[in-house]
């Protein structure tokens, strides 16, 4: 274990003053989230992923708490604490640290505590505003501190499910595709499976059941799935019931009898994932993958992508070497729409300075009645001590 | 790495200290022609192997050895396969598997109610999960004193929708308790899954583990210990 968090703590402290102090000056309210956070709500959002890196522990009551792994679910749920319902808008910003398990201890860039500066913009309107808002303002604290240079990346996970909205294809299949958008080899052996026929067969369920099931006429199914069981004197146990079991027959019974897709389908949207392009460039190249002109609902999404980067180029941003990348993802589950990261030439690739996005569902995952769009960011305070310093670091 | 080297030369062997696992140990090192006996007190946990007097014995609780093993507190151990790559995440790069010992089957499984006849491989379960979280609101809950392979299975299989409920007793009865929905332990001949209701994923083998006898990369080596070691395992017919 080392015996300090922070070397160097007077120069981390005055380079956060001048971090928050750009946040604070924008009109985001500076909050303290709880450092302890109970561990089964947490965890329900963020996932097994992140929890297998989160410090968990019992207090003397039996309570199963957590030290928080990052700042934005604890700020959610102060929001919520303070607005019932959340659908005020506001504006926090926070610094303090997270904790994560790394492997043998982690590194200089990759500490098991590290402090987080960030901000949180709940309930906006306008997207592409709020989302160059909070770009731009972590783009101008990181210049504030003394950064001269930091290389941007975008992703929109948002471009990508109305692509796929307009296609031609089943709803479930859409979800199915932009649920695993982020892990490429399912997502290729999804894709594959979604273009063969035999492969859509190949349901591997019971076959008697699944051509007893008429996909066309699902309230029907449940009744069939129960006589099979009680056929097999199989009965139902646990919080899972015969409705769910029953869909996801219907499912097979549906994915069987549907016309695969069309190979120029399944090309467009391996060229789209692929896409990688200088920001200013990203929706031309996205457009001439497509056959014709833009369905509305994409062109609208394009549009919103080129005034999103206008917005944050007026914000004093040098989208110079800013890079978009189709299937550039963050670690954490709950990004919905833009995504990015700020990367200083200082530090290798995957010790990003800088970092974060649209998150649409979140506080709705952690209690909110309805969904509220939220976006957010935060800065990795150790690493902008180290790139200022210009010290090469990184993992080995 | 606090590897220890006190004793001069001696190997440190670590060996169960009570149960099964160590009557099983003790079988089979007899049957390896390496009689065990303890020293010192009746009830003492240090021991020798007659005939070998480099090789000091520490029984210790089969739940330590991994741990022992781990740290390089031993030269060698005597634990399951199971326990080793649940406690050390990085278990290849920290564990040499000396010979595997015939005692001590089990094999760590993903086992979900017999009922969801719908899921019969990890692609099934990933589909179910994310339904499930949509129509409940909460992640599917997986029962486990298994976690660390829990979570490097399920990561590698693509299932990401569920949370992990620790469980250190009865795991086979948290689906029907409403506890969880599905559990990942071990089973030997499958009788107490299926007495509750459970089936293993046609998919769902994480791990075939049995005992082994095993070399704590990280402990302090020697060339005249690493000599002891190959012929201990030639005993067990490892050359």
């Amino acid at each position: 274990m080392p015996p300090e968090i922070a070397q160097n703590f007077e120069a981390l402290t005055a380079q956060t003053l001048r971090l928050m102090g750009v946040f604070a000056r924008a009109g985001y309210e500076l909050v303290a989230p709880a450092v302890i956070q109970p561990a089964g709500p947490f965890l329900d959002v963020v996932g097994e992923e992140l929890r297998a890196r989160t410090y968990i522990f019992t207090d003397p009551e039996g309570e199963e708490l957590c030290l928080r792994p990052d700042l934005t679910v604890p700020t959610c749920r102060l929001h919520l604490a303070r607005h019932g319902e959340g659908s005020v808008p506001a504006r926090y910003c926070y610094n303090g640290p997270a904790f994560r398990y790394q492997p043998g201890g982690g590194d200089a860039t990759h500490p098991r505590e590290f402090r987080q500066a960030g901000i949180e913009c709940f309930g906006a309107g306008e997207r592409e505003a709020a989302d160059a808002e909070v770009a731009g303002l972590i783009a101008e604290a990181l210049r504030e501190a003394g950064l001269g240079r930091a290389f941007l990346r975008i992703g929109d996970l948002d471009l990508f499910a109305t692509l796929v909205a307009t296609l031609p294809i089943p709803d479930r299949w859409r979800r199915r595709l932009h649920r695993k958008f982020w892990r490429p080899a399912a997502f290729r052996a999804e894709l594959a499976r979604l273009a063969s026929p035999e492969l859509l067969a190949a349901h591997g369920l019971p076959a008697d059941l699944v051509a007893a099931v008429d996909p066309t006429a699902p309230q029907a199914a449940g009744a069939v799935v129960e006589a099979h069981m009680a056929a097999a004197g199989v009965e139902i146990i646990g919080t899972r019931g015969l409705a769910e079991i029953a869909e996801r027959i219907v499912t097979a019974a549906a994915d069987a009898r549907e016309r695969p897709l069309a190979p120029e389908t399944v090309r467009l949207i391996e060229d789209y994932a692929a896409v990688r392009a200088p920001v200013r460039e990203a929706t031309a190249r996205i457009r001439a993958l497509l056959p014709g002109a833009a369905a509305p609902a994409l062109e609208a999404a394009l549009c919103a992508f080129d005034r999103r980067l206008d917005l944050i180029a007026a914000r004093g941003v040098d989208l110079d070497g800013a890079t978009f990348s189709a299937e550039f993802g963050r670690n954490l589950a709950y990004y919905t729409g833009f995504v990015f990261e700020l990367v200083a030439p200082e530090l290798d690739a995957r010790s990003a300075v800088a970092g974060g996005g649209r998150y649409d569902s979140l506080l709705a995952d952690v209690g909110a009645p309805a969904p509220i769009p939220a976006v957010g960011a935060c800065i990795h305070t150790e690493r902008l001590l180290k790139a200022l310093a210009g010290a090469p670091g990184g993992r080995p | 790495m606090t590897a220890i080297d006190k004793g001069g030369e001696k190997l440190i062997l670590a060996l169960p200290s009570k149960g099964r696992l160590m009557e099983q140990t003790t079988t089979a090192f007899a049957a390896a022609g390496l009689p065990l006996a303890k020293t010192g007190a009746a009830r003492g946990y240090q021991g020798e192997i007659a005939g070998w007097p480099e090789v000091e014995v520490n029984f210790i609780s089969s739940s330590e050895i991994a741990q022992f093993v781990r740290v390089g507190k031993c030269h060698l151990g005597v634990t399951g396969e199971d326990l080793l790559r649940e406690s050390i995440a990085d278990c290849d790069q920290r564990v040499r598997f000396v010979a595997p010992l015939g005692f001590g089957f089990a094999d760590v499984v993903v086992a979900v109610p017999d009922c969801w006849i719908d899921v019969r491989r990890m692609g099934d379960l990933e589909e179910a999960a994310v339904a499930y979280r949509r129509a409940h609101g909460q992640r599917m809950r997986v029962a486990t004193k298994y976690m660390n392979l829990t979570r490097r299975y399920f990561a590698e299989r693509g299932v990401s929708s569920y949370r992990i409920v620790e469980s250190l007793g009865a795991t086979e009865g948290a689906p029907a308790a409403g506890l969880a929905e599905l559990i990942v332990d071990i089973t030997t001949t499958g009788s107490t899954l299926k007495a509750n209701a459970l089936r293993v994923l046609d998919d769902g083998v994480i791990l075939r583990s049995q005992a082994n006898l095993v070399a704590s990369l990280g402990a302090a080596w020697t060339p005249a210990r690493e000599a002891l070691v190959a012929r201990l395992a030639q005993h067990f017919g490892k050359a």
